[in-house]
């Protein structure tokens, strides 16, 4: 089996709502997906979301980096046979992109692609590289910044269905009171964490959580910004409320730093940030051996192919604690699959068996939305 | 939330003109009303009219099958008059929905939109329930449906004005947005009675209600069925 073309798409999908948080606000998913093909005609897809404030790649860098550095490394190549995850993964080649932490958007868009392909070649689902652990997965609610009312409304409809895992965005100037309120409508039983992006300087990260330790929060995600370990560390024994990482581990690098600095109790393990399935399962199980929780983490806007491949990672994991993302139509005007990929009452979702990555994208779909398209072959 | 009567029912419908208004002071809406909209804009907007509203006989046939006694008349007659068989009626509103497309030059793409109608129908079964029971997907479902009602009544003819005068659709193809104009202020004012029957009957608090309401309608449900793909194209802000 070769690789003989490729298509990059630069996704627009718009919301059906705007999406904020301390760091961004979205109104539409700039995902890029990559189809390759191989010379028997199997396609397979993968996606990565580009985010300059977490790999430091943007939908440009990205879309540049697959068509000059990655795909020339695996075009008219023999791929893996699709026996073994970590050949798979392999066979995708490591590459720098200046300016950024790791080019891992891009990675894990071809590397989802490629496996997806190898998969469907095979006629095999993905659990035959990953063995599930459980039949289905519960997903999180994550309440969008804004104001404070909005919280509470968003809070109530995800009560409304059922979801007893909550992530609240902080990082502004109201944040207890906002809490506070969150708390407040959502009740007693449910689990609330805080996700900060890393806007809290540490003062101010040590003050909101003394003021909130009462609430009973299960975990603040990224209350600093990435920066050294040993700060991030120093406020984890200084509050109570248990400290999650997202932006501070992109890297395997990042999490044998922040496990050797005592720096996290949870990881957030995201596969787009964390650059494919291979290596998030390799942060992911690197966290759990230290003992911490692990969260699956996705990527807002993301489309149903970086949802299967989580919901897949999810479900292959020994434990993990919460679990992000599916939201599907839920925030997308249109997904690319065939099947929705959308969670139901109480966040749950069954595991996807079908070959590959377990859906069906929709070609024309990814035309229709992309703002750009490239066309790469194995001459290229 | 509340409203100064307190009455769940003038909530629901200070939520419904508040969504009006959002949509009527948007960017998208006020462009088509001013003619500055590009034409293929112009031609989306119909198709998404169309496809928003194509199978709403089949909705109406739902709800009247989950309607409580105070309201299965009303929502009968809803569906009877989409249907274009009560006594009031010349033809159903899925033809005259035909006759927008085709005034505009559209009925080409008449079985695309029937195919993505289809689809958005057939999601609404297949999808993963969000919700506990069928009593809140009834509410859900009928809460956008009066919220339509509501607005169509109060913007549907100024629609119709855009599209005559900037899009040169002649009367017989905007019969749609005309009948809407005088027949669902009637219409919306029995559908938020039904909307309150419909609580009542299957005793819903109102907190709950009003929650699944907004849910229905989210940030703007008119400007996410009738704009649908606007921002794709440019328009909003992202950083």
């Amino acid at each position: 089996m070769k690789l003989v073309a490729a298509t990059v798409y630069a996704l627009r999908i718009p919301f059906v709502e705007s999406f904020s948080h301390s760091a961004t606000e979205r109104r539409w998913s700039d995902s890029v997906v990559v189809q390759v093909r191989d010379d028997a005609g199997t396609v397979g897809y993968g996606e990565g979301a580009p985010r300059p404030y977490v790999t430091g790649e943007t939908v440009e860098t990205m879309f540049e980096h697959i068509a000059s550095e990655l795909w020339p490394r695996v075009a008219g190549r023999p791929v893996p046979s699709a026996d073994d995850l970590d050949s798979l993964a392999a066979f995708v080649p490591e590459t720098g992109l200046a300016g950024a932490i790791a080019p891992h958007a891009s990675r894990a868009a071809l590397e989802l692609a490629v496996l997806d392909c190898a998969l469907r070649r095979a006629g095999c689902p993905l659990a035959k590289l990953m063995p599930l652990r459980r039949s289905s997965v519960f997903y999180s609610g994550v309440i969008t910044a804004g104001p404070v009312a909005r919280a509470v409304q968003h809070a109530r409809q995800m009560r409304a269905i059922g979801l007893s895992d909550i992530k609240l965005k902080v990082g502004f100037d109201d944040d207890v009171a906002r809490v506070t309120a969150v708390r407040e409508a959502l009740g007693p039983d449910a689990s609330l964490r805080l996700d900060a992006n890393g806007a809290w300087s540490f003062d101010r990260a040590v003050e909101v959580l003394h003021g909130l330790t009462h609430l009973g929060i299960a975990a603040v995600e990224q209350p600093l910004p990435r920066g050294p370990v040993e700060e991030l560390a120093r406020l984890r024994r200084s509050t109570p409320v248990p400290i999650m990482v997202d932006e501070s581990l992109v890297t395997e690098g990042d999490a044998r730093v922040l496990i050797a600095a005592e720096a996290a109790d949870f990881f957030n393990v995201r596969i787009s940030k964390c650059g494919g399935l291979s290596r998030s399962l390799a942060v992911a199980s690197a966290g759990l051996s230290a003992g911490l929780g692990v969260q699956i983490g996705s990527q807002v806007g993301e489309t149903a192919i970086l949802s299967a491949a989580g919901r897949h990672l999810a479900a292959t994991l020994p434990a993990v604690a919460f679990v992000e993302g599916s939201f599907g139509t839920l925030l997308l005007a249109e997904d690319v699959s065939v099947e929705s990929v959308r969670f139901g009452h109480r966040g749950e979702a069954p595991i996807l068996t079908g070959s590959g990555l377990g859906i069906h994208v929709v070609e024309e779909r990814l035309r229709r939305r992309a703002v750009a398209v490239r066309e790469l072959t194995a001459e290229e | 939330m509340k409203t100064a009567d307190g009455t769940l029912r003038s909530t629901i419908e200070q939520l419904f003109a508040r969504q009006v208004e959002s949509l009527t002071g948007s960017a998208e809406f006020q462009a088509l009303e001013n003619g500055s909209t590009a034409p293929d804009q112009y031609d989306a907007f119909i198709e998404n009219v169309t496809r928003a509203h194509l199978r709403s006989p089949q909705l109406l046939a739902f709800l009247f099958a989950l309607a409580p006694p105070a309201a299965a008349a009303d929502l009968q007659h809803n569906l009877l008059e989409e249907l274009g068989r009560d006594e009031e009626s010349e033809r159903p509103h899925p033809d005259l929905l035909r006759e927008l497309l085709k005034g505009a030059g559209l009925g080409c793409r008449l079985a695309t939109l029937e195919a993505q109608a289809d689809e958005d129908l057939r999601r609404i079964v297949v999808d993963p329930l969000l919700y506990r029971s069928l009593r809140e997907v009834g509410l859900v479902a009928l809460a956008e449906i009066v919220a339509f009602e509501y607005m169509l009544s109060r913007v549907s003819g100024r629609i119709a004005r855009a599209l005559g005068t900037h899009r040169g659709l002649p009367p017989a193809a905007l019969e749609w947005f005309t009948h809407h104009s005088e027949v669902d202020i009637r219409h919306a004012q029995q559908g938020l009675a039904d909307l309150e029957a419909y609580v009542r009957y299957y005793e819903f608090g109102d907190d709950e209600a009003l929650t699944l309401v907004e849910m229905a309608l989210r940030e703007n449900v008119f400007t996410r069925r009738y704009f649908r793909d606007f921002v794709a194209a440019g328009a909003g802000s992202s950083r």
